[in-house]
């Protein structure tokens, strides 16, 4: 069992989910989380923004389907020029995969 | 040292605190989340109509139908990611099995949307103030 953290632009969200979807990933969990990469936020004029309002979604899926999710939620989140609509942008996000030992549903108690 | 997510109702909070209390976890970080389950996070017009009266971080999602029409009270369902609750504790291994136990406990009430516990590894923690590592960071 693994567990994904997909940091996405709070725009593509919506994408991504519709596209989760369509391969029968539903259960998820959502956060507003704010954070930068290597470019270390942007900067407009004099300002410099170092915090970027980002959409966390952490979804625990088992080993198999995970490689398939990844690609997914990558591909629905990449954004694009107008020329190049695959090309990926900087801010587009992470996917951090982690493991995940064990899971248990409250309402029956199992494992 | 185990890391256990868990998600959990907004109105069981309270009872998870003083469960978790009274089996002497102190520490827990609690986050605002949303989110749904297997069920798509249906939930009926009636306790949707509780949990806008309550808070209004119920997010609404158009894709299935029904769900964009819910407010005019014409269908009986809506789906949506659901406000919840996220707890995050680190513990030693050895007590992994009681805290979730104690969440289980205090949480459990047999309807869909009661949760998740999550277990995963946690390599290693520090405590900022002084630079202890390890276990002795969550002593």
């Amino acid at each position: 069992m693994k567990l994904i953290r997909a940091i996405i632009r709070p725009e593509s969200t919506q994408r991504v989910i519709e596209a989760l979807e369509k391969n029968s990933i539903y259960a998820m969990t959502r956060m507003n989380v704010t954070g930068r990469g290597k470019e270390m936020g942007i900067t407009q004029g004099a300002v410099r923004y170092t915090e970027m309002p980002k959409e966390m979604l952490m979804i625990v899926l088992p080993d198999d389907v995970v490689t398939k999710a990844v690609r997914v939620i990558e591909t629905a989140a990449r954004t694009g020029t107008k020329d190049y609509p695959a090309a990926g942008n900087p801010g587009d996000g992470k996917i951090f995969v982690t493991d995940v030992d064990e899971s248990h549903t409250i309402r029956t108690g199992e494992k | 040292m185990k890391l256990i997510i868990a998600i959990l109702r907004e109105d069981r909070v309270e009872d998870t605190k003083e469960a978790l209390e009274t089996i002497g976890v102190r520490g827990v970080t609690f986050l605002y989340v949303t989110g749904r389950g297997q069920q798509k996070g249906r939930v009926s017009v009636r306790e949707l109509g509780e949990s806008l009266n309550r808070n209004m971080r119920m997010q609404l999602v158009g894709t299935w139908p029904g769900a964009g029409s819910l407010l005019h009270n014409d269908t009986e369902f809506a789906f949506g990611f659901l406000p919840k609750r996220m707890l995050i504790i680190v513990a030693y291994d050895e007590e992994v099995n009681r805290i979730v136990q104690a969440i289980v406990n205090s949480n459990q009430t047999g309807r869909h949307g009661d949760g998740k516990i999550f277990i995963c590894p946690m390599i290693s923690a520090m405590r900022v103030r002084t630079g202890e590592l390890g276990d002795k960071a969550l002593s």
